[in-house]
Protein backbone atom coordinates (compact mmCIF):
# COMPACT_ATOMS: atom_id res chain seq x y z
CA UNK A 1 0.00 0.00 0.00
CA UNK A 2 1.37 3.41 -0.96
CA UNK A 3 1.59 6.18 1.60
CA UNK A 4 -1.18 8.23 -0.05
CA UNK A 5 -3.46 5.18 -0.11
CA UNK A 6 -2.83 4.62 3.60
CA UNK A 7 -3.63 8.24 4.36
CA UNK A 8 -6.81 8.17 2.28
CA UNK A 9 -7.88 4.89 3.90
CA UNK A 10 -7.30 6.24 7.39
CA UNK A 11 -9.28 9.35 6.61
CA UNK A 12 -12.14 7.18 5.39
CA UNK A 13 -11.98 5.30 8.72
CA UNK A 14 -11.35 2.07 6.86
CA UNK A 15 -10.63 -0.90 9.08
CA UNK A 16 -8.35 -2.75 6.68
CA UNK A 17 -6.12 0.25 6.20
CA UNK A 18 -5.90 0.76 9.95
CA UNK A 19 -4.88 -2.86 10.37
CA UNK A 20 -2.29 -2.48 7.64
CA UNK A 21 -0.92 0.62 9.36
CA UNK A 22 -0.70 -1.28 12.62
CA UNK A 23 1.12 -4.22 11.04
CA UNK A 24 3.57 -2.02 9.20
CA UNK A 25 4.37 0.57 11.85
CA UNK A 26 3.44 -0.64 15.35
CA UNK A 27 6.86 -2.17 15.98
CA UNK A 28 8.80 0.95 15.03
CA UNK A 29 6.42 3.34 16.78
CA UNK A 30 6.43 1.24 19.90
CA UNK A 31 10.24 1.31 19.82
CA UNK A 32 10.17 5.11 19.79
CA UNK A 33 8.17 4.95 23.02
CA UNK A 34 9.82 1.98 24.70
CA UNK A 35 13.26 3.52 24.24
CA UNK A 36 12.20 6.45 26.35
CA UNK A 37 9.88 4.73 28.83
CA UNK A 38 11.39 1.67 30.41
CA UNK A 39 8.28 0.47 32.24
CA UNK A 40 6.61 -1.73 29.64
CA UNK A 41 3.08 -1.28 31.01
CA UNK A 42 3.33 2.48 30.86
CA UNK A 43 5.00 2.28 27.44
CA UNK A 44 2.10 0.22 26.13
CA UNK A 45 -0.38 2.66 27.59
CA UNK A 46 1.37 5.54 25.83
CA UNK A 47 1.45 3.52 22.62
CA UNK A 48 -2.27 2.82 22.88
CA UNK A 49 -3.09 6.49 23.35
CA UNK A 50 -0.71 7.59 20.62
CA UNK A 51 -2.11 5.16 18.08
CA UNK A 52 -5.64 6.34 18.76
CA UNK A 53 -4.43 9.90 18.48
CA UNK A 54 -2.89 9.13 15.10
CA UNK A 55 -6.14 7.72 13.74
CA UNK A 56 -8.08 10.68 15.14
CA UNK A 57 -5.74 13.41 14.00
CA UNK A 58 -5.13 12.01 10.53
CA UNK A 59 -7.57 14.60 9.18
CA UNK A 60 -5.33 17.41 10.30
CA UNK A 61 -2.13 15.75 9.05
CA UNK A 62 -0.68 17.80 6.19
CA UNK A 63 1.25 15.72 3.65
CA UNK A 64 3.12 18.76 2.42
CA UNK A 65 4.69 19.28 5.85
CA UNK A 66 6.46 15.94 6.12
CA UNK A 67 6.11 12.23 5.58
CA UNK A 68 3.63 10.03 7.42
CA UNK A 69 6.13 8.05 9.48
CA UNK A 70 7.86 11.17 10.73
CA UNK A 71 4.54 12.67 11.74
CA UNK A 72 3.50 9.51 13.60
CA UNK A 73 6.91 9.03 15.24
CA UNK A 74 6.79 12.60 16.52
CA UNK A 75 3.36 12.06 18.04
CA UNK A 76 4.74 9.01 19.86
CA UNK A 77 7.95 10.76 20.86
CA UNK A 78 6.13 13.80 22.22
CA UNK A 79 3.63 11.66 24.11
CA UNK A 80 6.51 9.70 25.67
CA UNK A 81 8.35 12.84 26.70
CA UNK A 82 5.17 14.28 28.19
CA UNK A 83 4.60 11.06 30.12
CA UNK A 84 8.22 10.89 31.26
CA UNK A 85 7.94 14.37 32.70
CA UNK A 86 4.55 13.82 34.30
CA UNK A 87 4.35 13.27 38.03
CA UNK A 88 3.19 9.68 37.91
CA UNK A 89 6.40 8.46 36.35
CA UNK A 90 9.22 10.64 37.57
CA UNK A 91 9.51 9.15 41.02
CA UNK A 92 8.93 5.52 40.21
CA UNK A 93 11.09 4.99 37.14
CA UNK A 94 14.48 6.24 36.26
CA UNK A 95 15.20 7.29 32.71
CA UNK A 96 16.35 4.77 30.21
CA UNK A 97 19.86 4.23 28.91
CA UNK A 98 21.02 2.26 25.90
CA UNK A 99 22.39 -0.43 28.20
CA UNK A 100 19.10 -0.77 30.07
CA UNK A 101 17.30 -1.07 26.79
CA UNK A 102 19.62 -3.73 25.42
CA UNK A 103 19.48 -5.53 28.74
CA UNK A 104 15.68 -5.41 28.50
CA UNK A 105 15.82 -6.99 25.08
CA UNK A 106 18.30 -9.64 26.21
CA UNK A 107 16.29 -10.64 29.21
CA UNK A 108 13.22 -11.03 27.06
CA UNK A 109 12.49 -14.69 26.57
CA UNK A 110 11.93 -14.66 22.80
CA UNK A 111 14.78 -15.77 20.56
CA UNK A 112 13.94 -13.01 18.11
CA UNK A 113 14.54 -10.38 20.76
CA UNK A 114 17.79 -11.99 21.80
CA UNK A 115 19.06 -11.90 18.25
CA UNK A 116 18.02 -8.28 17.98
CA UNK A 117 19.66 -7.38 21.24
CA UNK A 118 22.96 -8.56 19.80
CA UNK A 119 22.33 -6.54 16.63
CA UNK A 120 21.45 -3.40 18.53
CA UNK A 121 24.49 -3.83 20.75
CA UNK A 122 26.73 -4.13 17.70
CA UNK A 123 25.08 -1.18 16.06
CA UNK A 124 25.65 0.94 19.14
CA UNK A 125 29.27 -0.17 19.24
CA UNK A 126 29.77 1.44 15.85
CA UNK A 127 29.20 4.84 17.46
CA UNK A 128 32.05 6.72 19.06
CA UNK A 129 31.70 8.04 22.57
CA UNK A 130 30.28 11.43 21.59
CA UNK A 131 27.81 9.91 19.18
CA UNK A 132 26.70 7.30 21.66
CA UNK A 133 26.14 10.05 24.19
CA UNK A 134 23.99 12.03 21.77
CA UNK A 135 21.91 9.00 20.75
CA UNK A 136 21.43 8.06 24.37
CA UNK A 137 20.15 11.47 25.40
CA UNK A 138 18.04 12.19 22.36
CA UNK A 139 16.64 8.76 21.63
CA UNK A 140 16.62 7.08 25.03
CA UNK A 141 16.20 9.88 27.51
CA UNK A 142 13.88 12.03 25.42
CA UNK A 143 16.01 15.18 25.50
CA UNK A 144 15.69 17.83 22.83
CA UNK A 145 18.91 18.98 21.20
CA UNK A 146 18.71 22.35 22.94
CA UNK A 147 18.30 20.63 26.32
CA UNK A 148 21.42 18.58 25.68
CA UNK A 149 23.23 21.75 24.68
CA UNK A 150 22.18 23.60 27.82
CA UNK A 151 22.65 20.84 30.33
CA UNK A 152 26.07 19.69 29.16
CA UNK A 153 27.27 23.03 27.87
CA UNK A 154 27.87 21.77 24.37
CA UNK A 155 27.35 24.42 21.66
CA UNK A 156 24.12 23.94 19.69
CA UNK A 157 25.98 23.63 16.40
CA UNK A 158 28.09 20.81 17.84
CA UNK A 159 24.99 18.98 19.09
CA UNK A 160 23.44 19.29 15.64
CA UNK A 161 26.47 17.98 13.82
CA UNK A 162 26.82 15.10 16.29
CA UNK A 163 23.18 14.16 15.75
CA UNK A 164 23.90 14.14 12.05
CA UNK A 165 27.11 12.12 12.41
CA UNK A 166 25.38 9.55 14.62
CA UNK A 167 22.58 9.06 12.15
CA UNK A 168 25.08 8.65 9.34
CA UNK A 169 26.73 5.84 11.28
CA UNK A 170 23.37 4.22 11.92
CA UNK A 171 22.43 4.60 8.26
CA UNK A 172 25.62 2.89 7.14
CA UNK A 173 25.24 -0.01 9.53
CA UNK A 174 21.51 -0.45 9.85
CA UNK A 175 21.22 -3.06 7.12
CA UNK A 176 23.64 -5.36 8.87
CA UNK A 177 21.27 -6.16 11.69
CA UNK B 1 23.29 28.64 -1.22
CA UNK B 2 25.65 25.82 -0.40
CA UNK B 3 23.34 22.83 -0.32
CA UNK B 4 25.94 20.40 0.93
CA UNK B 5 26.79 22.45 3.99
CA UNK B 6 23.09 23.01 4.63
CA UNK B 7 22.60 19.26 4.64
CA UNK B 8 25.70 18.80 6.80
CA UNK B 9 24.45 21.30 9.38
CA UNK B 10 22.17 18.71 10.95
CA UNK B 11 19.05 20.78 10.40
CA UNK B 12 17.30 18.05 8.45
CA UNK B 13 17.74 15.59 11.33
CA UNK B 14 16.17 18.07 13.71
CA UNK B 15 13.37 18.62 11.21
CA UNK B 16 12.58 14.92 11.38
CA UNK B 17 12.82 14.87 15.17
CA UNK B 18 10.23 17.67 15.22
CA UNK B 19 12.59 20.07 16.95
CA UNK B 20 12.60 23.01 14.57
CA UNK B 21 10.59 26.19 15.01
CA UNK B 22 7.71 26.81 12.61
CA UNK B 23 9.82 29.29 10.64
CA UNK B 24 12.73 26.84 10.29
CA UNK B 25 10.34 24.08 9.24
CA UNK B 26 8.94 26.26 6.48
CA UNK B 27 12.48 26.97 5.33
CA UNK B 28 13.35 23.26 5.14
CA UNK B 29 10.11 22.49 3.28
CA UNK B 30 10.67 25.30 0.80
CA UNK B 31 14.28 24.23 0.16
CA UNK B 32 13.24 20.59 -0.23
CA UNK B 33 10.85 21.68 -2.97
CA UNK B 34 13.48 23.56 -4.94
CA UNK B 35 16.46 21.27 -4.24
CA UNK B 36 15.95 17.58 -4.97
CA UNK B 37 19.15 16.74 -3.03
CA UNK B 38 17.53 18.01 0.12
CA UNK B 39 14.33 16.06 -0.50
CA UNK B 40 16.39 12.95 -1.19
CA UNK B 41 18.40 13.42 2.00
CA UNK B 42 15.18 13.85 3.99
CA UNK B 43 13.75 10.66 2.50
CA UNK B 44 16.97 8.77 3.24
CA UNK B 45 17.08 9.99 6.80
CA UNK B 46 13.47 9.13 7.40
CA UNK B 47 14.11 5.67 6.02
CA UNK B 48 17.10 5.31 8.38
CA UNK B 49 15.09 6.46 11.37
CA UNK B 50 12.29 4.09 10.48
CA UNK B 51 14.58 1.06 10.12
CA UNK B 52 16.46 2.02 13.27
CA UNK B 53 13.16 2.16 15.14
CA UNK B 54 11.84 -0.99 13.54
CA UNK B 55 14.94 -3.08 14.08
CA UNK B 56 15.33 -1.97 17.65
CA UNK B 57 11.79 -2.59 18.58
CA UNK B 58 9.83 -5.34 20.14
CA UNK B 59 6.25 -5.56 18.98
CA UNK B 60 3.75 -4.34 21.56
CA UNK B 61 1.78 -7.15 23.14
CA UNK B 62 -1.28 -8.53 21.30
CA UNK B 63 -3.40 -7.25 24.19
CA UNK B 64 -2.64 -3.67 23.23
CA UNK B 65 -3.65 -4.32 19.65
CA UNK B 66 -6.92 -5.80 20.83
CA UNK B 67 -7.59 -2.83 23.04
CA UNK B 68 -6.77 -0.35 20.30
CA UNK B 69 -9.06 -1.99 17.78
CA UNK B 70 -11.82 -2.34 20.35
CA UNK B 71 -11.59 1.42 20.96
CA UNK B 72 -11.59 2.09 17.23
CA UNK B 73 -14.51 -0.22 16.47
CA UNK B 74 -17.06 2.57 16.75
CA UNK B 75 -15.26 4.88 14.40
CA UNK B 76 -14.77 2.44 11.55
CA UNK B 77 -16.98 3.01 8.60
CA UNK B 78 -19.55 0.28 8.36
CA UNK B 79 -19.29 -1.67 5.18
CA UNK B 80 -22.37 -0.77 3.23
CA UNK B 81 -24.54 -3.56 1.94
CA UNK B 82 -24.47 -3.92 -1.83
CA UNK B 83 -27.05 -1.93 -3.63
CA UNK B 84 -29.98 -3.99 -5.01
CA UNK B 85 -28.30 -7.23 -5.79
CA UNK B 86 -29.92 -8.59 -8.88
CA UNK B 87 -31.57 -11.87 -8.09
CA UNK B 88 -29.32 -14.72 -9.13
CA UNK B 89 -30.64 -15.84 -12.41
CA UNK B 90 -29.69 -19.39 -12.99
CA UNK B 91 -31.79 -19.94 -15.99
CA UNK B 92 -30.58 -23.24 -17.29
CA UNK B 93 -32.45 -22.89 -20.44
CA UNK B 94 -32.77 -25.83 -22.67
CA UNK B 95 -31.82 -24.76 -26.12
CA UNK B 96 -34.97 -24.05 -28.02
CA UNK B 97 -35.30 -21.98 -31.05
CA UNK B 98 -33.36 -18.66 -30.83
CA UNK B 99 -36.38 -16.31 -30.57
CA UNK B 100 -37.33 -18.08 -27.36
CA UNK B 101 -34.01 -17.09 -25.85
CA UNK B 102 -34.69 -13.52 -26.75
CA UNK B 103 -38.16 -13.75 -25.32
CA UNK B 104 -36.81 -15.16 -22.06
CA UNK B 105 -34.10 -12.51 -21.89
CA UNK B 106 -36.61 -9.79 -22.65
CA UNK B 107 -39.05 -10.97 -20.02
CA UNK B 108 -36.25 -11.25 -17.47
CA UNK B 109 -35.23 -7.70 -18.25
CA UNK B 110 -38.85 -6.64 -17.94
CA UNK B 111 -39.21 -8.36 -14.57
CA UNK B 112 -35.96 -6.84 -13.27
CA UNK B 113 -36.90 -3.44 -14.59
CA UNK B 114 -40.33 -3.57 -12.93
CA UNK B 115 -38.76 -4.75 -9.69
CA UNK B 116 -36.32 -1.86 -9.84
CA UNK B 117 -39.11 0.56 -10.69
CA UNK B 118 -41.18 -0.58 -7.72
CA UNK B 119 -38.16 -0.42 -5.49
CA UNK B 120 -37.25 3.10 -6.54
CA UNK B 121 -40.86 4.28 -6.42
CA UNK B 122 -41.01 3.03 -2.83
CA UNK B 123 -37.76 4.82 -2.03
CA UNK B 124 -39.04 7.97 -3.68
CA UNK B 125 -42.27 8.11 -1.66
CA UNK B 126 -40.38 7.30 1.47
CA UNK B 127 -37.92 10.08 0.85
CA UNK B 128 -40.66 12.53 -0.06
CA UNK B 129 -42.54 11.75 3.10
CA UNK B 130 -39.47 12.31 5.20
CA UNK B 131 -38.75 15.50 3.30
CA UNK B 132 -42.25 16.82 4.02
CA UNK B 133 -41.89 15.91 7.68
CA UNK B 134 -38.60 17.77 7.78
CA UNK B 135 -40.17 20.83 6.15
CA UNK B 136 -42.89 20.83 8.78
CA UNK B 137 -40.38 20.51 11.56
CA UNK B 138 -38.47 23.36 10.11
CA UNK B 139 -41.59 25.53 9.93
CA UNK B 140 -42.39 24.80 13.56
CA UNK B 141 -38.87 25.69 14.55
CA UNK B 142 -38.98 28.91 12.58
CA UNK B 143 -42.27 29.85 14.29
CA UNK B 144 -40.82 29.09 17.68
CA UNK B 145 -37.80 31.15 16.89
CA UNK B 146 -39.95 34.09 15.83
CA UNK B 147 -41.93 33.91 19.01
CA UNK B 148 -38.81 33.74 21.13
CA UNK B 149 -37.44 36.70 19.20
CA UNK B 150 -40.59 38.74 19.83
CA UNK B 151 -40.54 37.89 23.51
CA UNK B 152 -36.92 38.75 23.72
CA UNK B 153 -37.41 42.11 22.03
CA UNK B 154 -40.32 42.91 24.30
CA UNK B 155 -38.31 42.00 27.39
CA UNK B 156 -35.35 43.91 26.09
CA UNK B 157 -37.34 47.10 25.51
CA UNK B 158 -38.94 46.82 28.95
CA UNK B 159 -35.54 46.38 30.50
CA UNK B 160 -34.30 49.41 28.58
CA UNK B 161 -37.12 51.52 29.90
CA UNK B 162 -36.64 50.20 33.41
CA UNK B 163 -32.95 50.97 33.38
CA UNK B 164 -33.20 54.38 31.71
CA UNK B 165 -36.31 55.61 33.58
CA UNK B 166 -36.60 56.98 37.07
CA UNK B 167 -38.49 54.08 38.57
CA UNK B 168 -39.57 53.75 42.12
CA UNK B 169 -40.31 50.38 43.56
CA UNK B 170 -43.49 50.04 45.60
CA UNK B 171 -43.89 46.77 47.43
CA UNK B 172 -47.44 45.58 47.84
CA UNK B 173 -47.99 42.82 50.37
CA UNK B 174 -50.94 40.88 51.67
CA UNK B 175 -49.67 40.29 55.17
CA UNK B 176 -52.04 42.70 56.96
CA UNK B 177 -55.00 41.74 54.81
CA UNK B 178 -57.29 38.75 55.23
CA UNK B 179 -57.21 37.42 51.66
CA UNK B 180 -53.71 36.03 50.89
CA UNK B 181 -51.16 36.48 53.66
CA UNK B 182 -48.18 35.52 51.51
CA UNK B 183 -49.15 37.52 48.43
CA UNK B 184 -46.40 39.83 47.15
CA UNK B 185 -46.43 42.06 44.10
CA UNK B 186 -44.06 44.89 43.22
CA UNK B 187 -45.05 48.02 41.37
CA UNK B 188 -42.40 49.94 39.43
CA UNK B 189 -43.53 53.45 38.89
CA UNK B 190 -41.89 56.27 37.00
CA UNK B 191 -43.90 59.24 38.12
CA UNK B 192 -42.43 61.78 35.69
CA UNK B 193 -42.83 59.52 32.66
CA UNK B 194 -46.14 58.23 33.99
CA UNK B 195 -45.27 54.60 33.49
CA UNK B 196 -46.24 51.67 35.66
CA UNK B 197 -45.11 48.04 35.60
CA UNK B 198 -46.00 45.26 37.97
CA UNK B 199 -43.96 42.18 38.75
CA UNK B 200 -45.77 39.31 40.44
CA UNK B 201 -43.71 37.66 43.14
CA UNK B 202 -46.39 35.53 44.68
CA UNK B 203 -50.08 35.55 43.86
CA UNK B 204 -52.57 32.66 43.89
CA UNK B 205 -54.19 31.74 40.61
CA UNK B 206 -57.87 32.56 40.12
CA UNK B 207 -60.77 30.68 38.62
CA UNK B 208 -61.82 31.73 35.13
CA UNK B 209 -64.54 34.16 36.15
CA UNK B 210 -62.26 36.48 38.18
CA UNK B 211 -59.32 38.78 37.47
CA UNK B 212 -56.82 40.65 39.59
CA UNK B 213 -57.10 44.40 39.05
CA UNK B 214 -54.48 46.98 39.91
CA UNK B 215 -55.62 50.28 41.42
CA UNK B 216 -53.74 53.54 41.79
CA UNK B 217 -55.18 55.34 44.81
CA UNK B 218 -54.77 59.11 44.54
CA UNK B 219 -56.64 62.22 45.67
CA UNK B 220 -59.65 61.36 43.53
CA UNK B 221 -59.95 57.84 44.93
CA UNK B 222 -58.92 54.55 43.30
CA UNK B 223 -58.44 54.37 39.52
CA UNK B 224 -58.23 50.97 37.82
CA UNK B 225 -55.06 50.86 35.76
CA UNK B 226 -55.06 47.33 34.40
CA UNK B 227 -55.43 43.63 35.02
CA UNK B 228 -52.59 41.61 36.53
CA UNK B 229 -51.83 38.12 35.30
CA UNK B 230 -50.85 36.01 38.35
CA UNK B 231 -49.23 33.33 36.15
CA UNK B 232 -46.49 35.56 34.74
CA UNK B 233 -44.20 35.63 37.73
CA UNK B 234 -41.11 37.80 37.93
CA UNK B 235 -41.74 39.42 34.57
CA UNK B 236 -42.75 43.02 34.05
CA UNK B 237 -46.35 43.61 33.06
CA UNK B 238 -47.07 47.06 31.76
CA UNK B 239 -50.06 48.91 33.26
CA UNK B 240 -51.82 52.12 32.31
CA UNK B 241 -50.20 55.47 32.96
CA UNK B 242 -50.63 57.21 36.26
CA UNK B 243 -49.13 60.49 37.43
CA UNK B 244 -50.52 60.67 40.89
CA UNK B 245 -50.83 57.94 43.52
CA UNK B 246 -50.45 57.66 47.26
CA UNK B 247 -50.78 53.90 47.19
CA UNK B 248 -51.24 50.94 44.87
CA UNK B 249 -53.52 47.99 45.56
CA UNK B 250 -54.83 44.86 43.91
CA UNK B 251 -58.36 43.50 44.34
CA UNK B 252 -60.17 40.50 42.93
CA UNK B 253 -62.85 41.60 40.48
CA UNK B 254 -65.21 39.84 38.11
CA UNK B 255 -63.62 38.94 34.79
CA UNK B 256 -62.55 42.04 32.84
CA UNK B 257 -62.27 44.29 35.90
CA UNK B 258 -64.64 46.80 37.52
CA UNK B 259 -65.09 50.58 37.57
CA UNK B 260 -64.67 50.71 41.36
CA UNK B 261 -62.77 48.30 43.56
CA UNK B 262 -64.42 45.67 45.71
CA UNK B 263 -62.58 46.49 48.91
CA UNK B 264 -63.74 43.31 50.60
CA UNK B 265 -61.48 41.46 48.20
CA UNK B 266 -58.37 43.56 48.68
CA UNK B 267 -55.40 41.25 48.21
CA UNK B 268 -52.30 43.42 48.48
CA UNK B 269 -51.61 47.04 49.32
CA UNK B 270 -48.50 49.21 49.21
CA UNK B 271 -47.99 52.91 49.90
CA UNK B 272 -45.77 54.97 47.65
CA UNK B 273 -44.23 57.06 50.38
Amino acid sequence: MQEDEIIAGLRARDRKTTEYLYEKYSRALFAVIARIISDSDIAEEVFHDSFLKITKKIDSYDESKGRLYTWMANICRNASIDKLRSKEISQSTKTNTIDDFVYGLESNSGTMEQVEAIGVKELMNQLNEDQRFIIEYIYFKGYTHSEVSEEFEIPLGTVKSRVRASLQVLKKNIDRI
Amino acid sequence: MDIQSYIASGKLELFLLGELTEREREEVLALAKTHPEIQRELDDLEETMFSFDEKMGVAPSPKVKEKIFASLEESFKKEEPDFVKPAPVEAKVVKLSPWKNFAIAASLVAVLASAAAIYFAGKFYDTEERFTALLQDQQVMADNLNQVKLEFEETDSRLDRLVSGDFKRVQMIGETLPMQKDAKVDVFWDQSAQEVFVAVNNLNSLSAEFDYQLWAIGKDGPVGIGLVNPGEKFTLQQMQAVAEAGAFAITIEPKGGSKAPNLEKLVVLGETA
